[in-house]
């Protein structure tokens, strides 16, 4: 008598109803991630529109154009997908797409609530980071394919600019975990239950957030995408879903960044009450993702030298001073 | 359980290789090597190595290619004469996808089986500091010694072609 071989009906509703699953197809996986970078383009349009004293999305839905993004992202997507006829074919296809893949997978290692994280790495900071480390390439990649001036310039810019400002990054995150002494993110969350690291780790905060929006290329640091100098830069030449691609992984990003400073800063999803954790953890995340946006508001653009001497220099130094007092604040202060 | 991912990165890591010693495009060669970094890191973590894998990613695809990519900008990217045809457009496609399919795999088989490493997931990181900062740390000093004195060298170097 053979084994009773399992139906495979049983079992592909057995994985499909698997926690994992679930996890990387609705929550923080595939689907809550485009809902929230619809939602976050949104109100990255109508908060600036406040600002500005404008009004902002209105016409779409009853609760002030909450569905523009939505009707937006189905025009781009059924528009028609023209190549440029001397772009190189292959890596202006592949950017974008490669790197909203890569953006997507940055939720993967945030823990919003200790029942919905998917990847419980013990090394997930490092990989956080690492993954973010091979944006430049795509976007060097993306402006050079599309053989034109201003998406060739966007490129290098971008190249320079995450570059100067990966290593302050990691550095300023660098106090963390010498705090909480890991490098795994939920624990880092765990081992702020008597204090967010906020308040000890003042300096590497400000300079985590001052480098994450440089890496965001978000206003006052997107030289690679200003419209009025490089119309836009290295998306020049996109149309259609590559545009939606491209724009979406920025969005994206902005929402894992939020959430990795509110995870490293602010307790992640500790927090008081018969609040369940993931109100917590969301909440943190959409303030931080207003003060970004506000920062949009706020600021003009930077140069390029200030931006890179900026960067090279203070933005370095005070990582480096960050981690010294890191250092007296783990071991106390030497007695003489 | 492990050889068909261990095959399969392999594959990724010799390709690459061979794809960016043979690429005709310069900006592809590089590419091409950041895949085979990709099959390393990916080897690494098979190797229950996953702190070394991260900075593999971070090191080698976050820096080295970029600056090899920065350089070949710089000289000015000579566009090779015949673009890539479909054929080999449609390989370095597959094994890109392979990678990140097998990069996939390797990291939630390691989340799915945390006993599977013998020191219990957290040792290598500390094990790893211990070894590198109270063990040898004379001869990690050392070798930082070795890496001063090169970029001295090559300050030196630059500035005695300028001279000139």
């Amino acid at each position: 008598m053979a084994e009773p071989f399992p139906d495979p009906i049983q079992m592909t509703l057995a994985i499909m109803t698997s926690p994992l699953f679930l996890k990387i197809a609705i929550f923080p996986g595939l689907t809550s991630i485009a809902i929230i970078a619809a939602l976050l383009t949104w109100l990255d349009r109508k908060i600036t529109a406040r600002v500005q004293l404008r009004i902002g999305p209105q016409y779409v839905s009853p609760l002030g154009g909450i569905l523009q993004s939505f009707a937006d992202l189905i025009k781009l997507a059924f528009k028609e997908l023209p190549l440029p006829e001397k772009a190189d074919k292959f890596f202006f296809v592949m950017a974008p797409v490669f790197g909203m893949v890569l953006a997507g997978g940055l939720m993967g290692l945030i823990p919003f609530s200790h029942e919905t994280l998917i990847s419980n790495l013990e090394i997930g900071l490092p990989v956080f980071l690492a993954f973010v480390t091979l944006s430049p390439t795509l976007v060097l990649l993306a402006g050079w394919s599309a053989n034109s001036k201003y998406p060739f310039i966007g490129g290098l810019r971008s190249l320079f600019q995450q570059t100067a400002y990966e290593i302050p990054l990691w550095l300023s995150a660098i106090g963390v975990v010498m705090l909480a002494g890991t490098f795994n993110l939920e624990k880092i969350v765990l081992a702020q239950s008597k204090g967010w690291f906020i308040v000890p780790q003042a300096l590497g905060a400000l300079l985590f957030l001052i480098t994450s929006v440089a890496e965001q290329e978000r206003i006052p640091f997107d030289l690679p995408e200003a419209e009025p100098e490089v119309i836009m830069g290295w998306q020049a030449e996109y149309t259609g879903f590559f545009f939606l691609a491209a724009q979406g992984a920025g969005f994206i990003k902005l929402y894992a960044f939020s959430a990795l400073f509110a995870t490293l800063y602010l307790g992640g999803y500790l927090g008081p009450g018969p609040l369940p954790p993931l109100f917590w953890s969301l909440l943190k995340t959409i303030g931080i993702v207003v003060a970004v946006i506000l920062l949009r508001g706020t600021f003009g653009r930077v140069r390029i030298d200030q931006l890179l001497r900026a960067g090279w220099t203070i933005l370095l130094g005070l990582a480096l001073v960050n981690i010294v007092i890191t250092y007296f604040i783990v071991v106390g202060f030497p007695t003489i | 359980m492990t050889e068909p991912a261990f095959l399969v990165l392999a594959a990724v890591t010799v390709i690459g290789s061979i794809m960016a010693l043979e690429a005709r495009d310069l900006v592809y060669g590089a590419v091409a090597l950041g895949v085979a970094f990709l099959g390393m890191a990916g080897l690494f973590i098979l190797l229950d190595a996953s702190y070394v894998a991260a900075f593999q990613i971070a090191v080698y695809i976050g820096a080295v290619v970029i600056l090899i990519l920065f350089t070949v900008m710089l000289v000015g990217p000579a566009k090779g004469e015949a673009q890539m045809e479909l054929k080999r457009v449609s390989l370095l496609a597959a094994v890109l996808v392979a990678t990140l399919i097998g990069m996939g795999g390797a990291l939630a088989s390691a989340a799915a089986f945390p006993g599977s490493d013998v020191c219990g997931g957290s040792c290598d990181i500390q094990s790893l500091s211990r070894t590198l900062l109270i063990d040898y740390g004379t001869q990690l000093e050392l070798l930082s010694l070795v890496l001063a004195a090169a970029v001295i060298g090559a300050l030196t170097l630059a500035k005695a072609e300028k001279k000139t």
